[in-house]
């Protein structure tokens, strides 16, 4: 087996890639990464960086938005939607709480797959969520 | 709005077996009995989930997620060994760069950055 010893970064594939800063930066509210520059737009999330791929480094020339989403944990699922949706961020459906967590999908403007996240149940071995 | 870290990367799949083996074994991630769809980097879980299992399109992650290794071209080289789809090594000025698939087609990127930060 290879030694992976952690995630750099999560690539996220965008076609406009000033909008999506935008995006990431203001809306979102994230600080650029240290390596971050006008061409490789780097976000910090907290443990691990977002890194916007725009179509053209993609190599690719259909553009493919990411359906398998990134879980952004915050303090209060329901307050961040309201302040995203006052941002004018559109959630398709309503707040889910799975039992152990509340969910709300959202989308980034290319249609990338994000969603709200905070666990709120302690793990089956007792352990408490949320204390990384 | 505050951000405090991402809890989880969903990554599809069609065959829960073959992924978990990928991930758990190929790559040598470690994994929780109280949660075995989720496979642990040092800072980020990757999380396995069947779409097709709740109704939704599978569709292979673009996502890529980079993996932080010692050496890229030694962890290609064992992942052609184990029967990854090899897309390409590229060296960025800054990093090197191995790109690869999962069993599912969802790109991953073995990541090196060889260049201190400015």
């Amino acid at each position: 087996m290879i030694d992976v010893e952690r995630a750099d970064f999560v690539s996220v594939p965008v076609r406009d890639l000033e909008r999506a800063a935008e995006f990431y930066g203001e809306t979102l509210g994230l600080q650029p990464s240290r390596g971050a520059s006008e061409r490789w737009r780097e976000f910090e999330t907290g443990n691990v960086s977002l890194a916007l791929i725009p179509i053209e480094m993609l190599g690719r020339d259909e553009f493919t938005p990411n359906i398998a989403p990134i879980a952004i944990r915050v303090p209060d699922v329901a307050e961040a939607r309201v302040k995203l949706e006052a941002a004018g961020v559109e959630f398709p459906m309503e707040t889910i709480d799975s039992g152990v967590c509340h969910i709300a999908p959202f989308y980034d403007p290319d249609g990338n797959a994000l969603q709200l996240h905070r666990r709120y149940a302690p793990f089956s071995d007792g352990s408490l969520p949320n204390a990384d | 709005m505050q951000i405090e870290r991402v809890d989880f990367v969903s990554l599809p799949t069609r065959d829960m077996e073959r992924a978990k083996q990928f991930y758990g074994q190929v790559l040598g991630l470690p994994s929780h009995s109280y949660s075995p769809y989720d496979f642990e980097t040092s800072n980020v879980t990757l999380e396995l989930w069947e779409p097709e299992a709740q109704g939704e399109p599978f569709e292979p992650s673009t996502n890529g997620v980079a993996l932080r290794v010692p050496d890229v071209e030694a962890a290609v080289e064992e992942l052609r060994q184990a029967g990854a789809e090899i897309m390409g090594v590229r060296d960025s000025g800054v990093c090197h760069m191995g790109f690869v698939k999962d069993p599912d087609g969802n790109v991953l990127i073995l990541h090196r950055r060889y260049a201190p930060f400015e």
